[in-house]
């Protein structure tokens, strides 16, 4: 089963797109092979439901981030073989050496590109299991059964190759045809599924290598997965990946308390927090290093976000209305017996306050003993909290304080347990000195 | 005292326009026919009068040829051709009709100066405008525009002047003799006196144009009431840049100085708002206005705050935005202003609770100031349960939300009393998303 998600989720939290310069897709890619970016574009839009492959894959991370291997410096060689490699052919040596010298008389007589084309790839494919030897050398040394280990294995197809010892000296010497029809028998027919392997091998690393690079360079760590019945999504130090200076905060979800109750001031940071435990959820389930300082989850079946709903005014949708659609979608999710993880940024702001807070209320309530789900919801409607906090038990407060100074607002973004009852509004009015101002000349007026 | 506004009530109000391809109020009376009519068109609009006798003037005055039909009365390609001879103030380009020798007489006559023709054309172009002027004042209905009087007047003065007698006299072809001594007259010894006439033209153009602005649209005049307490009685109403607008009337007086605006989301709100400000502002001008008819006493000012921006760029949000406008606004009426005010959805950037708060707290102390006019809106109906009891000089009034099935239907017309539409509720309901929540498979 895979795991659930939908468009919204996805734009809520600005994960996928690789022509979208501020993704979190982009943010971890920094791979340097075509085949590499594939294997991380479909882990990105396929995270994990299994337990086992998660902690699999982040481990793998782990290790990688740990040890500091290299990639290959230079890729155009890597490049120019992968290309040369991608069209295997089922011929015997005879007839590449006899298809290779009709090639170089054609080359001779008709200035025919194909035998140069056919050389450079070679010569390209050379130098990089040349490289791959490098790369191999880094593995040796781990001990047996380790992930580094199974590496080095990978690269034992390149001790078939003997004449590859001439490579570092002779590189510049032009091959000469015999050369040439047997490596390109080898390469492209003899050993052809051997060396997709060993591409695939080299795709591989090329994803472990580059984002944990970038774990190690941004400070990420990885989560640990939990069964599903362990029910628990506890996280330290959490941050918003894109945000370098986020302050980290902690978020406990567990079988006790399924639900958390977000308040605070606008631009305390409510959003933000919501979008950077979001993305640490769907990340964690990827396997990936997350922003966070410890992560354990217990694995589940999806996640759902309305952060950024957007009103349909073409089809004469309400912003309310179209929030109401994007909660009966969930509704019917969870009600189905999903277990997911759900994040409700503000509902029903765009409707009077009494509404609000009836319906924010009564889906709470209806949401919350869905024990099997972890919700994370944010409201300005504090009353709600209240009303909530007699209803039922199993739901934690929390807020993001703002504190005024000198008239304007300082956001601490730390999260704090309980209900907002940050009311800097009067405040600042009182401050200003407006209700003086229209009650001063009352006499003159008069 | 001045009328006073600034530039967001302006731009709320969309008067000029940020792009040139906006439909704007200004694009809406701008049927001038000459720059002139147009410079001054804009000046009008970005000075309201504070007068009441000078707005009934200029009002009476463009009703008048409303209802007289009159079109401008001149050439409206004159108008450039005056504008650059008189631009040509160079003491060494007078005409002269003395002795020159012959060679350069020839040369005039077969290859003229491009220079000498426009000033020639110039000369007798102004000729053609003052006769028409002077036929214009003439006229029967110009003599009976009792509102035009005092400008009939003022040009029958400048054309009265012994300079322009050979001119009105002139026939229609004119002598070379005669273009040059004109020359003289006109370009060095009157040509303030014709700037002023080309003033009043272009005045004039702005009064036909806009006479004609009313009969096509079918706007209606204000009458401004000379004295006594604050008032704004406005009937059907609505906003002139949309198509099928519905219709609204209201009345905002010293009884009932507020007017507590409540709706739903979409139910027509801002539009309200502005098409109230903009007959407001209109009718400080003197100008027709998209209503049916309208009786005001003349305000000191107008502001309004329909969509305030924020400014995050100096950090403050958009509440405190707010709060700054509202500050400024108090310190005018400290000063004893007679404002119109408009709040579009007050405190919209706040959490509820404040903004319920603040909401009552700045309304009450609005409603003590009876000299001034307010309007309010609001999606917190609640502060208005709380101000009916406190207070019985605001008016409060709604526009109502139906539904049809789950779509709103909105009726835009004007209700009096609070919104009561909770939808909210209903929609959730009908979803069927609470019952399903209850039926699902909630047992971990």
């Amino acid at each position: 089963m895979s795991f659930i998600t939908d468009k919204q989720t996805l734009d809520d939290l600005n994960i996928l797109g690789r022509f979208n310069r501020d993704s979190i897709f982009n943010l971890y890619n920094n791979v340097k092979t075509r085949g590499g970016e594939r294997l991380l574009e479909n882990m990105f839009a396929r995270p994990l439901t299994d337990l086992a492959a998660i902690n699999k894959r982040s481990e793998i991370f782990r290790y990688f981030q740990e040890k500091q291997f290299k990639f290959f410096q230079d890729t155009k060689n890597f490049q120019q073989a992968e290309t040369y490699l991608s069209n295997p052919l089922n011929d015997s040596y005879t007839k590449r050496l006899s298809n290779i010298a009709l090639l170089k008389f054609k080359q001779v007589l008709l200035h025919d590109e194909q035998y140069a084309i056919l050389e450079t790839g070679i010569k390209a494919t050379l130098i990089t299991f040349a490289q791959c030897k490098d790369l191999a050398l880094q593995f040796e040394k781990e001990s047996d059964g380790s992930w580094g280990y199974q590496f080095a294995q990978a690269f034992e197809l390149l001790n078939h190759f003997p004449l590859l010892e001439r490579d570092k000296a002779d590189q510049d010497k032009p091959l000469t045809i015999a050369e040439l029809a047997r490596y390109d028998f080898w390469f492209r027919c003899k050993f052809k599924i051997a060396i997709a392997k060993l591409l695939s091998v080299i795709h591989d690393l090329d994803v472990w290598i580059s984002v944990s690079d970038i774990s190690r360079k941004k400070g990420f760590n990885y989560a640990h997965a939990c069964p599903t019945s362990d029910h628990i999504i506890s996280i330290e130090g959490l941050r918003h990946p894109a945000l370098p200076a986020a302050v980290p905060n902690n978020m406990l979800l567990d079988g006790r308390t399924n639900f958390t109750f977000l308040t605070g001031a606008n631009m305390a940071g409510k959003s933000t927090l919501m979008k950077a435990f979001g993305i640490a959820v769907y990340l964690a389930h990827m396997g990936f290093p997350v922003a966070v300082e410890k992560m354990e989850f217990s694995v589940k079946d999806g996640i759902y976000t309305s952060i950024n709903v957007a009103d349909n005014l073409d089809q004469g949708l309400s912003h309310f209305y179209a929030e109401v659609l994007r909660i009966k979608k969930v509704a019917e999710e969870v009600s189905a017996g999903k277990k997911l993880v759900v994040i409700f940024d503000e509902l029903f702001k765009g409707t009077n306050v009494k509404d609000a807070y009836d319906a924010t209320l009564a889906v709470t309530l209806a949401f919350a003993k869905y024990k099997g789900c972890f919700f994370l919801v944010s409201t300005h409607i504090t009353e709600v909290g209240d009303a909530l906090m007699t209803a039922v038990g199993h739901v934690q407060y929390a807020y993001l304080p703002t504190s005024l100074e000198n008239g304007s607002l300082r956001y601490s973004y730390k999260l704090k347990e309980g209900i907002s009852t940050d009311r800097q509004g009067m405040l600042i009015i009182r401050n200003e000195g407006i209700l003086e101002l229209l009650a001063k000349d009352q006499v003159n007026s008069n | 005292m001045l009328f006073t506004t600034d530039t967001q009530t302006i731009e709320d109000l969309n008067i000029f326009g940020r792009q040139a391809t906006d439909q704007t109020v200004f694009g809406i009376f701008n049927q001038c026919l000459t720059k002139g009519g147009s410079a001054i068109l804009e000046q009008m609009f970005r000075n309201p009068l504070s007068n009441h006798s000078a707005i009934n003037n200029r009002s009476g005055t463009i009703r008048y040829f409303a209802s007289n039909g009159m079109a401008f009365p001149f050439r409206p390609d004159l108008f450039p051709q005056i504008e650059q001879y008189l631009a040509i103030t160079d003491e060494r380009t007078r005409l002269v009709e003395k002795n020159q020798p012959l060679v350069v007489k020839t040369k005039q006559w077969v290859a003229p100066e491009t220079e000498t023709v426009l000033l020639q054309q110039g000369v007798r172009s102004v000729v053609q405008l003052l006769q028409s002027v002077f036929n214009f004042i003439s006229s029967a209905p110009v003599l009976k525009a009792g509102f035009y009087a005092e400008e009939r007047t003022a040009i029958a003065y400048l054309l009265s002047i012994p300079d322009f007698a050979d001119a009105l006299a002139a026939p229609a072809k004119l002598s070379s003799a005669m273009v040059s001594g004109l020359d003289s007259v006109f370009r060095f010894r009157n040509r303030s006196n014709l700037r002023d006439l080309l003033k009043y033209c272009y005045q004039l153009d702005v009064y036909t144009a806009t006479a004609k602005v009313a009969v096509q649209h079918g706007f209606a005049f204000a009458d401004a009431v000379i004295n006594g307490d604050a008032l704004i009685d406005l009937d059907g109403f609505y906003h002139p840049t949309l198509v099928q607008a519905v219709p609204n009337t209201i009345r905002i007086d010293h009884e009932h100085n507020i007017v507590f605006l409540t709706g739903a989301n979409m139910a027509g709100k801002s539009t309200l708002m502005k098409a109230l400000s903009l007959a407001v502002y209109l009718a400080h001008m003197g100008f027709p206005l998209a209503a049916k008819s309208m009786k005001f006493t003349v305000m000191n000012g107008i502001y309004t705050t329909i969509n305030l921006p924020d400014n995050l760029s100096i950090g403050a949000s958009h509440f405190y935005t707010e709060v700054l406008r509202l500050k400024k606004i108090a310190g005018e009426l400290a000063n004893g202003a007679r404002l119109f005010i408009v709040f579009d959805e007050l405190f919209r950037g706040t959490n509820v609770k404040d903004a319920f708060e603040a909401t009552i707290a700045v309304t009450g102390a609005f409603a003590n100031r009876r000299n001034s006019l307010f309007i309010i809106s609001t999606h917190i109906m609640e502060a208005g349960e709380v101000l009916q009891k406190g207070y019985d000089n605001i008016r409060f009034t709604y526009l109502p939300t139906g539904l049809d099935g789950n779509k709103p239907i909105y009726t835009y017309s004007l209700k009096n009393g609070i919104s009561s539409d909770r939808h909210g509720m209903v929609i959730v309901r009908n979803e069927g998303i609470l019952q399903m929540l209850e039926e699902g498979a909630w047992e971990i």
